[in-house]
């Protein structure tokens, strides 16, 4: 049943089965497409081709470039070169509407509902704006109800979407594209929110699409379900294509490495370390997000002095949480947390800076840095009323000014002067700064996040130096980052997490991306021995 | 002076019809702030448009002699309001507060400015044309009835008949729908193909034309002259009858209505000579509404979500 | 065609550029004012000139500039301190009537044979300012604490809590605290707890001096003091502030109590340096006009005072040309509000520049457009 308001478009076809000459052109076709960004060249030359009825996989780790190339097929980015073909024919997507036009739907990782209107009155949003003509919203619910029935995707058009459970409403968002005709849905990260049972039912869904003749692209690396739900699957890395193949010629070992084997470009240069005592202990620590909702379930671990704990895991699997709930800056719901043998566990944020604890978080531009603040007063955070006079009612001036350029100088922080807001500062430059300000506190546990992620080579290096630097010092450093190749060179013990928990923990030297990328992804490590273990051994 | 005048029929007419009277004007200006605010614009500049409305309305009907000619020219100076202030808050992106604020500083100056200007400095205060109350057959001679419902200027009629009409248009048609979703989720209405700016252009510029007219109402219907003091807060009791209402237009007259009565039960005990003090009654709806926005009356949902928060696109 | 302005990634930051928009924003203000003046048939140079020599050009006038300044500044600094913690407080009108009340009654117990009366006239002051502090700071503290506590947002709330304040001023002055007589308004404070003129032949009274020290405490607490620079952080980045091991609500509280308190204090100075009795409405709208202030000296509190009697003498000025000549004095608000309206409107011009590619005559115009550094 075609859409009540689409009059003009070809309704006349047969929607349950979508004509599809086999020899014809594949549904969409992607040639060379080139997409450079200030300082990265996101896309350079992507091919990719999707076929009527077939579920695509697209592959890669954050930052292959993924993400820019469904941006641009949906209209939110302009390539720099190549060409879009729909259905053999070139097309100009400008914007997401003239995409939707063309038969193209993106369910975002952020789903794009709103919440306080009900499912029907967000299927049909955007699609009337005229203010003399009435919604139907009876005729539109029976469309909605109609579709929902035909791919079972049990959706009440009456509900209020804001009511849903997150699986529910990610159907929503497929019924909505559906209800505009859209002949292939992109899906990003689509099972990253949903729990085991959910996802089998997104996968039924989607099967029942292909069936129908739609095409899908599932955005993920997450790469058992690739082996589960899709047909093809294309792995991009460094904004190229590395491979495109059939899952059944492939196997999660071989994407894996197709995924994450690239070039180590960077070495460091790692001296042997005694390691020290353990200096934090958390025992099944379980914290929320913003939002709510759950994201470390019952979590334990050691740090030792001297030692680099790498925490490696594709984002959105509970590091965030883990590092905010050490420093008390989400709501923890339990478990207990000491510093060299002090409960720590009902202390403040200052409180545990005061234990010693040091905090780089990933985002250095909104939580790490105040942007419209000079690099004296940002240096200043966190000690402000250290270094003040008067028991600690003035700010000494002086001596604020003094640490900034210290700090400065001991981490090559380059800017035009000390009085240059921190938001003007390069992300190397920003990181060096909150890098140093942690560190130049001495504590004895500095936990990071993310260290390089956006930065070039010889900030990288820099960073890197720094983080062996305090190893060196003695400082027990925790090291949560999603890129492979720093927790391998950097980290003495690495533990993997998987949705909220440590899926399993190696010492360094056991550890190869290949392994490591196969734990993230989930698969079972045969091998990686409990954390227990791990320690005896090291 | 004892009970039994309280209780009179004579007190609960005139209250009542006080009541219904007294929230004509501010229900038209909530009516306007609930499209502004829909849209996720908080147009705290309504009170500076009820004034600019009421010396465009005096001035026209100044002129003319014509009291509907009077009214639109009253919907016109909120127009032109409107058109200012949704500059600022939509295409300036200032921060909605502020540019509200200001406004309503400049237009007390424009008022001040603009009435001396038309009519000489040294001219004593002249009375326009009113509308008189309507008469309606049979209807008004009703006791209390009567003058509750059938004895008001037509303006109240247009008030009240336009609270079914914004009803309509914000929950049965697509506009409405596309302008709630700027104002709730402006991230997800763009992505639908929305343009976010113009549903807040509209919703801004309605919530000014009903303001101008709100400020009409009180010259033509209500006052008969002008002064800058003849608007001294309307603005603010229909942003506190948006909160109460919900925003909602039917619910918004439900609260406009308490003002009214509020308002019309301090001026009814002060003329039958009761002890309570009237300010307490006067700020009961402030503190009703202080207590709806603190979540004492559960979570405001209804609060558009991202009310106050300037949009700018991709 | 080649656009003559193109977007910038960021606002030009440069002193020079935003000394540029500024000036051009008030110059611009100034001529649509002006055009009200020559409209009116004023030469509009010379209606300025006599505006400001008015305001600033006699001992006289300029006392009144300075009294016309004081409650403004107060409640200017009271913002500054409000919003640059991120309190966005609009509450200043019933802080004002509250502060006035406040000290109303302190100072009328210290009359003939009232509680107060044993003490020295100069503790009976102080007691009143503190009692209008302290009356102000719980006013706009229970704001806050209606934000932290229960997340209610402090901008709607704050607005309504004008008007409880304005008409619990009109409560007391037609109940407890009326005088006898006709009019609603308080018994006349005794002269010797007034605020004490300042300027021989002038009405300037001490607050412009309560006024200057409040604006270099308020400087010195925001620029001097970890306490300050906590506020500073909690207003411009809560989440940086919270990772900084600052207390987010604890600070927004503070910060409602100081800005309270200081909006009272302006209601404080106007009751005991001008009106000497409580009666309503004697805010007339100052409670806004104060932010706007504050607004103009970019929430800065050491260009609060000056341009707060800049603002407080724009009125003056205009009040006596609406006596002389006829000109209506609320070009002064108009006045005031253009020059904040049109400053805002300049910060989003500082957005654009002139497109670069104007200049370049036709050489290299393939490789101009883009402007980007080259991929690694």
């Amino acid at each position: 049943m075609p859409p009540p308001w689409s009059n003009e478009r070809a309704s006349d076809k047969d929607r349950s089965n979508l004509a599809v000459n086999p020899q014809g052109p594949p549904f969409l076709e992607m040639r060379g497409i080139v997409k450079r960004f200030p300082g990265v060249l996101a896309n350079n030359g992507v091919t990719l081709a999707v076929g009527h009825g077939e579920i695509h996989a697209l592959l890669g780790e954050n930052g292959a470039g993924k993400s820019t190339l469904m941006q641009i097929l949906y209209g939110f980015h302009q390539r720099d070169a190549g060409d879009i073909l729909i259905e053999g024919r070139p097309a100009r997507i400008e914007s997401p509407k003239q995409a939707i036009a063309l038969g193209i739907g993106m369910v975002h990782q952020e789903f794009m509902l709103v919440h306080s209107m009900t499912v029907v009155e967000n299927a049909v949003l955007g699609l009337n704006l005229s203010i003399r003509r009435l919604l139907d919203l009876k005729r539109a619910a029976a469309a909605l109800q109609a579709l929902s029935d035909r791919h079972g995707l049990a959706v009440d058009p009456h509900a209020v979407v804001g009511h849903l459970p997150v699986g529910a409403q990610q159907r929503v968002e497929i019924i909505k594209l559906l209800y505009r005709d859209v002949r292939l849905l992109i899906l990003d990260e689509p099972t990253a929110v949903l729990t085991p049972q959910e996802k089998d039912g997104l996968f039924a869904v989607l099967r029942r699409l292909a069936r129908d003749g739609r095409s899908v692209v599932i955005v993920t690396h997450k790469l058992h379900e690739i082996m589960e739900v899709a047909d093809r699957v294309t792995v991009m890395r460094d904004g190229r294509v590395a491979a495109s193949v059939r899952t059944s010629e492939t196997s999660p070992r071989g994407l894996a490495r197709l995924m994450v084997g690239r070039d180590v470009a960077l070495r460091a240069d790692k001296q042997a370390v005694a390691r020290g005592p353990a200096v934090l202990r958390v025992e099944n620590l379980a914290a929320r997000d913003a939002a709510g909702e759950t994201r470390l379930h019952g979590l334990s671990l050691d740090l030792h002095a001297g030692e680099i704990l790498g925490i490696a895991g594709v984002d959105g699997n509970g590091q965030a949480q883990l590092a905010q709930a050490l420093m008390q800056l989400c709501p923890v719901t339990s478990g207990r947390v000491w510093i060299g043998g002090q409960d720590v566990t009902r202390l403040s944020p200052a409180g545990r800076r005061a234990a010693g604890m040091a905090y780089v978080p990933a985002d250095r531009r909104h939580v790490g840095s105040v942007a419209e603040l000079s690099m004296i007063d940002n240096a200043a955070l966190g000690t402000q009323a250290r270094r003040a006079r008067a028991g600690g009612l003035i700010r000494d001036e002086g001596a604020d000014r003094g640490f900034a350029k210290a700090l400065a100088a001991r981490f090559s922080v380059r800017a035009a002067h000390l009085g240059q807001p921190a938001g003007t500062l390069s992300g190397g430059n920003l990181q060096k700064l909150v890098l140093g300000r942690e560190m130049m506190r001495e504590p004895a546990i500095l936990i990071v996040e993310q260290p390089t992620r956006g930065l070039d080579a010889g900030a990288v290096e820099a960073v890197w130096g720094e983080l062996l630097a305090a190893r060196a010092g003695g400082m027990a450093v925790l090291l949560i980052s999603a890129d492979l190749e720093e927790i391998l060179n950097l980290a003495d013990r690495i533990a993997v997490m998987s949705g909220g928990r440590i899926a399993g923990t190696l010492p360094a030297a056991h550890a190869s991306a290949e392994r490591l990328g196969l734990m993230m992804a989930g698969a079972p490590a045969p091998d990686a021995q409990p954390l227990a273990a791990v320690e005896a051994s090291a | 002076m004892g009970a039994g005048h309280w209780l009179g029929s004579a007190f609960l007419a005139t209250w009542l019809a006080a009541s219904v009277r007294l929230s004509g004007p501010v229900l038209l200006a909530a009516l306007g702030e609930i499209f502004a605010e829909r849209s996720g614009v908080l147009n705290v500049g309504i009170e500076g448009t009820i004034l600019l409305g009421a010396l465009a309305s005096y001035l026209a009907a100044y002129a003319s002699g014509d009291v509907w000619l009077a009214l639109l020219a009253g919907a016109a100076g909120g127009v032109l309001s409107g058109v200012l202030l949704a500059w600022m808050y939509v295409t300036i992106r200032a921060s909605q507060v502020v540019a509200g604020i200001v406004f309503n500083v400049l237009a007390v100056g424009l008022a001040g400015t603009l009435y001396r200007l038309a009519l000489g400095a040294s001219a004593a205060p002249q009375t326009v044309a009113m509308f008189e109350p309507l008469r309606f057959p049979l209807l008004s001679g009703l006791p209390v009835l009567g003058p509750v419902l059938f004895s008001h200027a037509a303006p109240l009629y247009l008030a009240f008949a336009l609270v079914p009409a914004a009803h309509f248009v914000l929950f049965r048609t697509g506009f409405g729908l596309a302008l709630r979703a700027a104002g709730e989720n402006p991230k997800a209405a763009d992505n639908a193909g929305i343009s976010v700016a113009r549903m807040r252009y509209a919703g801004t510029l309605i919530s000014g034309t009903a303001a101008g007219m709100s400020g009409g109402y009180v010259v033509l219907a209500e006052v008969g002259l002008f002064r800058e003091t003849i608007v001294s807060g309307q603005g603010f009791i229909a942003l506190a009858i948006v909160i109460l209402g919900r925003w909602r237009p039917w619910t918004a007259a439900l609260a406009a209505v308490a003002f009214g009565a509020a308002d019309a039960l301090q001026l009814s005990l002060q003329l039958f000579g009761a002890g309570l003090p009237p300010q307490l009654l006067l700020s009961l709806p402030y503190v009703l509404t202080i207590l709806a926005i603190s979540g004492l009356f559960g979570r405001s949902a209804a609060q558009p979500a991202a009310l106050m928060q300037p949009y700018a696109p991709r | 065609m080649t656009p003559v302005v193109v977007r910038r990634p960021g606002p030009n930051g440069s002193p020079a550029a935003i000394a540029f928009h500024t000036a051009l924003a008030v110059l611009a203000a100034l001529a649509l004012a002006g055009a009200l003046f020559a409209v009116q048939g004023a030469d509009p140079l010379a209606a300025y000139a006599a505006l400001f020599s008015e305001a600033f050009g006699t001992m006289r006038g300029f006392g009144f500039s300075l009294v016309r300044a004081t409650p403004l500044a107060l409640i200017a600094l009271g913002t500054v301190v409000a919003w640059r913690s991120g309190f966005g407080y609009l509450g200043f009108e019933g802080c004002f009537m509250v502060g006035a009340a406040a000290a109303t009654a302190a100072a009328l117990a210290s009359a003939e044979g009232r509680m107060l009366a044993p003490l020295p006239s100069w503790l009976a002051l102080a007691l009143a300012m503190l009692a209008s502090f302290a009356a102000g700071g719980a006013w706009a503290g229970l704001v806050g604490l209606v934000r932290t506590r229960l997340g209610a947002n402090e901008v709607l709330v704050s607005l309504m809590t004008n008007y409880v304040g304005l008409l619990g001023v009109q409560y007391l002055i037609s109940g407890p605290m009326r005088a006898p007589g006709g009019l609603p308004q308080s018994e006349r404070v005794p002269s010797d707890v007034w605020l004490p003129f300042v300027i021989p032949g002038s009405r300037a009274h001490a607050g412009i001096l309560l006024t200057v020290a409040a604006a270099g405490l308020v400087w010195f607490l925001l620029r001097r003091t970890p306490l300050g620079y906590e506020l500073i952080v909690a207003g411009l980045n809560p989440a940086a502030a919270r990772y900084g091991g600052i207390e987010v609500g604890r600070r927004v509280l503070l910060a409602s109590v100081l800005a309270g308190g200081l909006g009272a204090l302006a209601g404080m100075a106007e009751l005991l340096g001008v009106q000497h009795r409580l009666v309503d409405g004697m805010g007339g709208g100052v409670g806004f006009t104060g932010v706007v202030v504050a607004l103009l000296a970019r929430l800065n509190p050491l260009a609060v005072v000056p341009l707060a009697v800049l603002y407080g003498g724009m009125t003056v000025g205009a009040d006596a040309m609406q006596r002389g000549a006829g000109i209506p004095s609320s070009i002064a608000a108009i006045l005031q509000s253009l020059i904040v309206l049109l400053i805002l409107a300049s910060e989003r011009l500082r957005y654009y520049r002139l497109n670069p590619s104007l200049f370049r005559l036709g050489r290299d115009r393939a490789g101009a457009a883009p402007g980007r550094p080259a991929g690694p």
